[in-house]
């Protein structure tokens, strides 16, 4: 099995598995349905084609939370562009500041396609909301050999350097990973509404997806250090 | 040619006065030169002193000086450097500073030489906000335009910068996602410490009484691998510097092996 890993990091992101009408709340972590929509918009899958979006929904979806960021609730004014008239009022709410690595486990050949895909998408990603654009480039790695968990143990922490200097000294950090259940841990596991079905824009289904929370515990990069550069180097040993 | 590196010591009130006024480093670096007089004309299009301060962690901050001739910098370490342990050395080859000649080096250049810079410079352009109107200097303040100053130089300069294999760029082969060629993720290149220096210039004699606006420059460091292409371009280039505001601690260049710079 492959696996792909997704940096999922901006300013804002929101993914909704349970907003509805002028509620529009965010879970705490990438949904699937999020993730696997923008993979397929970037890969250029028209929202009614559930037949080519049937195999990217069936890849096994993971997330590991490494900068839980701060909820952010927006009190929604809008006013119709031609119009005129006012729209309902909303309250949207954001994760502000998160990073989150996503890891989807599947075929190698459709992963590959994707991680192309994601170098020159047809449709811009965003997180969640077309209004939250990615700050750093989403594509992290594809590994052609591993399982999803032991992957997303390797992937180095991506948090912002202010956030990690929060957590100085510590050799290790202990960072938590959502993923679907296992057979033996279907019965006791979350569910949560955000396994895609259809995109459809008239229709949008969800059907629901197990979710356990596991800790997983991995080095802590270096501090980047400026590249050493001693132009003495280049000189001779004799002094003046 | 001498290349002269100096460590500052960055507890001392004296080393603050200097870090934080170009003005009064600048000053600082020229009185270390016993022969140059104030009232000398420069010579245009001579190799000149160029001065260069690098920031590596909180307190390691080392001053590089390339200049024509010796530099004699006592006054430095007697305000800025450690003048008792200069003085315990007891050894005239390590007077708180060290200097070695660079001529050699610059003679040794060659065509196809690869070498690690790294450069501290003021990239500006001249615009105009709108037509008619006379052009001003204007710094260049993305990381992108920035880079794109000193490619637009290199070649002048009797340099290139090297290009990164494509396994390492994030686009394929230095485009664009639309194909268009673009230098943004191509080169063997960094830019990093983009800072404003804001800094008043001493009055003058007999100037109005009142405060003079600022002198505000926005400088930024660039690290890179190079390869020469004109050996006698490059040897000007080292001695005489890139750009604006040379004696603020811009345009000097310098160069080391490319296996200690990572």
């Amino acid at each position: 099995m492959s696996v792909l890993t997704l940096r999922l990091a901006g300013p804002l992101q929101s993914w909704g598995a349970s907003a509805r009408f002028t509620r529009r709340t965010t879970e705490s972590a990438p949904t699937k349905s999020g993730v696997i929509g923008m993979l397929a918009a970037a890969a250029g899958i028209e929202r009614g084609d559930d037949d080519r979006l049937a195999p990217l929904a069936a890849l096994k979806f993971g997330v590991r939370i490494d900068q839980p960021g701060t909820r952010l609730r927006d009190f929604h004014t809008a006013h119709h562009g031609i119009s005129g008239k006012s729209m309902p009022l909303s309250e949207r709410f954001y994760l502000a500041d998160a990073v989150f690595v996503a890891a989807l486990e599947g075929d190698r050949t459709l992963l590959t396609t994707l991680h192309t895909a994601l170098g020159t998408p047809v449709y811009t990603p965003f997180l969640g909301r077309r209004s939250c654009p990615p700050s750093l480039p989403i594509e992290l790695s594809l590994h052609d050999e591993g399982a999803l968990m032991d992957i997303l143990r390797q992937v180095p922490w991506q948090a912002s350097a202010w956030y990690r200097r929060q957590y100085p000294g510590r050799d290790h950090i202990e960072l938590t990973v959502l993923r679907e259940a296992d057979e033996v841990e279907q019965h006791t596991a979350d569910v949560q509404r955000d396994q895609p079905l259809s995109f459809a824009a008239e229709h949008r289904r969800h059907a629901l997806r197990t979710r356990v929370s596991d800790p997983v515990r991995i080095p802590r990069p270096p501090a980047r250090q400026l590249p050493r550069h001693d132009p003495f180097d280049a000189l001779d040993e004799e002094s003046a | 040619m001498f290349l002269t590196r100096f460590r500052v010591n960055t507890a001392r009130p004296g080393a603050r006065r200097l870090l934080s006024s170009p003005q009064a480093m600048h000053a600082a670096v020229m009185s270390s030169f016993p022969a140059l007089l104030p009232t000398d004309t420069p010579t245009p299009d001579a190799p000149r002193v160029l001065w260069r301060l690098d920031q590596t962690a909180r307190a390691e901050v080392m001053l590089y000086v390339v200049s024509p001739q010796q530099p004699d910098l006592t006054h430095l370490v007697e305000q800025a450097g450690w003048p008792a342990a200069a003085a315990a050395s007891a050894d005239p080859a390590t007077p708180g500073w060290q200097s070695r000649p660079y001529s050699p080096f610059l003679d040794r250049l060659a065509t196809g030489h690869r070498w690690a810079f790294r450069l501290t410079a003021n990239p500006v352009h001249h615009a105009r906000r709108k037509d008619g109107e006379p052009t001003k200097r204007t710094a260049h303040l993305t990381p992108l335009h920035q880079m794109g100053w000193l490619l637009e130089r290199q070649e002048a300069c009797g340099f290139r910068v090297l290009e990164k294999p494509d396994a390492q760029r994030l686009l394929p082969s230095g485009t664009t996602h639309t194909r268009q060629p673009h230098h943004g993720d191509r080169y063997e290149l960094a830019v990093h410490d983009k800072r404003t220096l804001a800094f008043d210039k001493s009055r003058t004699a007999g100037a109005p009484i009142g405060r003079k606006p600022p002198v505000t420059l926005v400088i930024a460091t660039f690290d890179g691998r190079l390869e020469v292409t004109d050996p006698r371009l490059l040897r000007r280039t080292l001695t005489q510097g890139i750009g604006k505001a040379k004696a603020y601690g811009c345009g000097l260049i310098t160069l080391a092996p490319l296996g200690t710079a990572g």
